[in-house]
């Protein structure tokens, strides 16, 4: 495992280390918003960075960087084994066997695509892994990112799209996926956690069933990974995807692991340095994975960066960590729940850090703007899921989203906050 | 002036509750639609246009209090004027929220309530989603067969 950092702190022994505990190590916090203090709930759209990240980072900028790969120079060595080294440091963070190889994308989005497209199209222009007459399963919970790319695959390839609905309340059920599948499903496309709604579907369970249909199976981890702990050697998972700047790592960042053989059958996306074993005028060969999959200069401080969240989060404990996030969850929950015209969704669900709601004849935009001016940031709109808040019939949501350094006062004024925002809008 | 009472005056509070010229207007002769696809918002805004005067508009739709207080309020200060000075007032007062023009109270009157939506940039495109579908209609009749049916006498 990685060797904890440092700079983590000390459970105290009065229990967890976390909330009001860890907030000197993210100094963004430390600010006022229209003159009141932060309250920042908008994780699931960002989560903000601890010193031990910025200082990795700033360490390989001010000592390391260099271009990686190909260079005999020290400093190139150098920036390559630190690129390297941060690559086996985020497979370790999601339980990644030998068979198993990651490549740093830009993000979730582009992980996602990279999978989709690079199954939906070939190379030198030949047909795609996925083709004419097969069919994509995406469920009906999912972020654009994990929907519009399967509508372009589909369209591309000449494959037919099937949306896995989830009942009036937004859970997925697994006899209805059952029936879904069919010796024609060749990709199952699934969120660890809604990030709209909230919902954490069995996602483990549904993975398992539509893998042994035979479907290749893409699990969206990005509003799972700073809290949860994900084993790709157990889970029935051929891709998943993740971002760096949700699990308290820098933007722009990102991460597709998969199954060496999985990963194998995707026709690269960009075409260019670094991914080429030789050229000629005429053509090329590529090279192997991981590089296959990243031409061209890497992020390279940025998985650094990517490598000390997951350290950062690991030296904290998944268990802590989750423990933390479904007490002020289910203290939200419950206070929301008590608001007159409150509807929070997926309320019941199991481990999630987000939040959503809508209140009866007030818009989100107006809460989040009278949130705002008590300094509590949330977020409000579709949440880049259109389809499902068209489907659950709530139109657009208030979203609060929780991180470890999140206390239970932060959860009272959004609470208050949100009652104040109702007084004065009805 | 605090925060909620800048952004949410009174005035724009009581359009929101209780919106003017709301619902379909029968014998429309122009028509669009307004949407902002981050929030879900979505205004139409329909016209009855005789000899370039708006001789009655009405609105429909879902929006935040934001908007459906500018559109309300639009529509009372659009009503009965040359279409002319109904694109001038709706230029003007997008320039106001935009922050190229200084707010003159005697000519926006009730509109001068949401000038401070000028200091909320995020919000801005709220105010001026029924505005933008007000642009569009004057510029879209319809043509007989998609005219709404005269309600028969």
């Amino acid at each position: 495992m990685v060797e904890p950092l440092t700079t983590a702190v000390t459970p105290t022994p009065l229990g967890r280390p976390l909330g009001s505990q860890l907030r000197a190590q993210f100094p963004i916090l430390a600010q006022r918003i229209n003159g009141m203090p932060l309250v920042y709930l908008d994780n699931a759209a960002t989560t903000q960075m601890p010193l031990a990240v910025l200082d990795a980072m700033r360490q390989f900028e001010t000592t390391t960087r260099s271009n990686i790969h190909r260079g005999v120079h020290t400093l190139s060595q150098r920036a390559t084994d630190a690129f390297e080294n941060a690559r086996e440091a985020v497979k370790r963070f999601v339980g990644a066997s030998p068979a198993h190889e990651l490549v740093f994308t830009s993000g979730t989005t582009e992980a996602l695509n990279l999978v989709a497209q690079g199954l939906a199209q070939g190379l030198d222009g030949r047909a795609g892994a996925i083709g004419p007459g097969d069919e994509i399963i995406v469920s009906g919970l999912e972020h654009h990112a994990n929907l519009v790319p399967w509508q372009q695959a589909a369209r591309r390839s000449g494959a037919t799209l099937r949306i896995f609905l989830p009942d009036a309340q937004g859970q997925l059920h697994a006899d209805d996926l059952a029936r879904l599948l069919s010796p024609r499903t060749r990709v199952f496309a699934l969120t660890a956690c809604a990030n709209a709604s909230g919902e954490r579907p069995p996602y483990e369970a549904l993975m398992a069933l539509a893998q042994a249909a035979g479907a290749i199976t893409v699990l969206d981890a990005a509003q799972a990974v700073a809290h949860s702990a994900l084993h790709m050697d157990t889970l029935a998972c051929d891709f998943m995807a993740f971002s760096a700047h949700k699990m308290y790592g820098p933007m722009g960042m990102g991460a597709l692991v998969g199954r060496r053989t999985a990963l194998e059958r995707l026709t690269p996306l960009r075409f260019g340095g670094d991914m080429v074993q030789s050229v000629s005028y005429q053509g090329a060969v590529f090279a192997e994975l991981p590089a296959r999959l990243e031409g061209g200069t890497p992020n390279v401080s940025g998985a650094v960066g990517m490598a000390a969240a997951a350290g950062f989060i690991e030296s904290l404990g998944h268990h802590a960590i989750e423990a933390h996030l479904a007490d002020l969850r289910q203290h939200a929950v419950r206070g929301l729940q008590q608001i007159d015209g409150v509807t929070v969704l997926s309320a019941q669900t199991e481990m999630s850090s987000i939040i959503s709601f809508v209140v009866q004849d007030v818009h989100p935009h107006d809460i989040g703007t009278l949130l705002d001016a008590r300094g509590i940031a949330v977020r409000s709109g579709y949440h880049c899921a259109q389809p499902l808040l068209d489907y659950l019939g709530t139109g657009p949501t208030t979203r609060a989203s929780l991180a470890i350094y999140n206390t239970h006062d932060e959860v009272e004024q959004l609470l208050g906050g949100v009652a104040h925002a109702i007084g004065v809008l009805r | 002036m605090s925060f909620d009472l800048d952004l949410y005056q009174d005035i724009v509070l009581e359009h929101k509750r209780a919106p003017r010229n709301f619902g379909p207007l029968p014998g429309a002769t122009h028509r669009a639609e307004g949407t902002n696809p981050q929030c879900g918002d979505q205004v139409s805004v329909e016209l009855k246009i005789a000899q370039d005067r708006i001789e009655d508009v009405r609105f429909q739709g879902q929006g935040c209090a934001i908007c459906m207080a500018s559109t309300s309020m639009m529509t009372e200060a659009i009503k009965g004027a040359p279409t002319d000075a109904a694109l001038q007032l709706q230029a003007r007062f997008r320039s106001v929220l935009t922050s190229t023009e200084v707010p003159d109270a005697a000519y926006l009157g009730k509109l001068i309530s949401l000038a401070g939506v000028a200091r909320y940039p995020s919000r801005i495109k709220c105010a001026l989603l029924g505005w933008h579908a007000l642009g569009h209609a004057l510029q879209s009749p319809l043509s007989g067969n998609d005219k709404p049916e005269e309600p028969t006498p």
